[in-house]
């Protein structure tokens, strides 16, 4: 399972960017290889309309099965992140990647669509 | 460190008179003016400005008359008239140009560029009140952004982390688009100012779907609740249906346009009427965050 998080930083102890189309990363661990990765996403901060949609291409061209955010995708992201096989999970803000991982392992994230 | 939005859909139901009014009793709590198309909480504020920042968003094309071989094929596709002959070759009327970029990569000659656009400031201030303030200011007929309002928010956010203040207040921008998408964005709670109308009432309601849509936690405040009884108990059952946290009601005042005319929030108008009211709209926020 390829998991992305959105987040502050590049490691595990990074915190999670609560926003979703301005996120700064989007950290990926795939657990089948236990191996890392992340997008650098801060050029986003140049884009004045539409960053929603960006990341989400974005996040379509590494192809997770789960997000894991904060408040979640708005409605043009969602619309594109509904055309993959991706369940996002929110309420991850004020948590480190690792802290989100482990809520979202114990089933404490709440899923939204 | 916690993160407040005011929000209101639709506009003159109050939202800034509660805001001023909340960063005129907040401890602890940067101010981030995000309504930037109409930026009016410095008016109240009275900011001393420390810090000013130039702020780019969009292009504009530009064309290099030295290049330009005047075929015209810019003017003719054009969707907004923004281009003419003027003299010897083609020239962008600045205020009709959308930015769009098509005459850039139609040109044969590669003759126009699309530079960035500086359309405004962004400054961290200090309030009379000896508070910060992080707000902007565009220019005549720039528009607002989530690019904008995303880096007002940062620098709030980052100025409060380097004081160490507990809050970022955000005031936020009207309409549901992408500025409001970004004020919204990362917020750990929405207080939803509205007003017994029919519009006051529909506005909120379409701004509180990208409030659920994000799963922020929100609050409502009815302003003016006593001009429309049948409204305001129409606006009761849809926050009750949704979950909202009524938070005040308060009836029609004039003290709302008497301080703004001078200038003052309404606490430092009628601090006896007004700072007992804002202390405790402001306990129930802070409660909820807790």
């Amino acid at each position: 399972m390829k998991i992305a998080f959105t987040s502050t930083g590049t490691g595990w102890d990074a915190m999670i960017d609560p926003r979703f189309g301005r996120t700064d990363y989007i950290f990926i661990y795939d657990e089948d290889t236990q191996e890392t990765t992340h997008i650098d996403n801060r050029q986003i901060v140049n884009v004045a309309h539409g960053a929603g949609p960006q990341t989400a291409q974005r996040i379509y061209e590494h192809k997770p099965q789960v997000l894991i955010t904060g408040n979640g995708p708005g409605g043009n992201a969602a619309s594109i992140l509904s055309q993959m096989d991706l369940k996002i999970f929110t309420g991850a803000g004020g948590m480190t990647v690792r802290q989100a991982y482990q809520a979202y392992q114990d089933g404490k994230l709440p899923q939204g669509t | 460190m916690k993160e407040i939005v005011i929000i209101s859909g639709k506009g003159g139901t109050g939202k800034t008179s509660v805001a001023a009014a909340l960063a005129t009793i907040a401890s602890q709590t940067v101010m981030a003016d995000c309504d930037v198309d109409a930026a009016d909480l410095h008016l109240i504020l009275k900011p001393d400005t420390r810090q000013s920042e130039a702020f780019f968003s969009g292009v504009k094309a530009v064309i290099d008359p030295d290049k330009c071989s005047a075929c015209g094929l810019c003017e003719a596709i054009c969707r907004f008239g923004a281009i003419s002959h003027q003299g010897m070759h083609y020239a962008v009327d600045r205020l009709a140009c959308e930015g769009c970029g098509y005459c850039h990569h139609i040109c044969p000659v590669d003759a126009i560029s699309l530079p960035e656009q500086q359309v405004g400031h962004s400054y961290i201030s200090h309030t009379k009140l000896g508070s910060q303030l992080v707000h902007a200011k565009l220019e005549a007929g720039a528009d607002n952004s989530g690019k904008l309002v995303a880096k007002v928010k940062k620098d709030a956010k980052e100025l409060a982390l380097k004081t160490g203040m507990d809050y970022v207040w955000v005031d936020g921008s009207p309409g549901i688009g992408c500025p409001v998408i970004s004020s919204l964005s990362g917020a750990d709670f929405v207080l939803l100012v509205t007003e017994p109308t029919l519009s006051g009432l529909g506005d909120m309601q379409r701004v509180h779907q990208l409030v659920e849509q994000f799963k922020i936690p929100a609050g409502c405040l009815i302003n003016k609740a006593d001009i429309n009884p049948e409204v305001t108990d129409r606006i009761k059952d849809f926050i009750q249906e949704k979950g909202i946290l009524l938070v005040d009601e308060i009836p029609y005042d004039e003290d709302f346009p008497h301080a703004i005319t001078l200038g003052q929030s309404l606490v430092e108008f009628n601090p006896a009427k007004w700072r007992p009211r804002f202390d405790r709209i402001w306990q129930i926020v802070c409660k909820e965050l807790t």
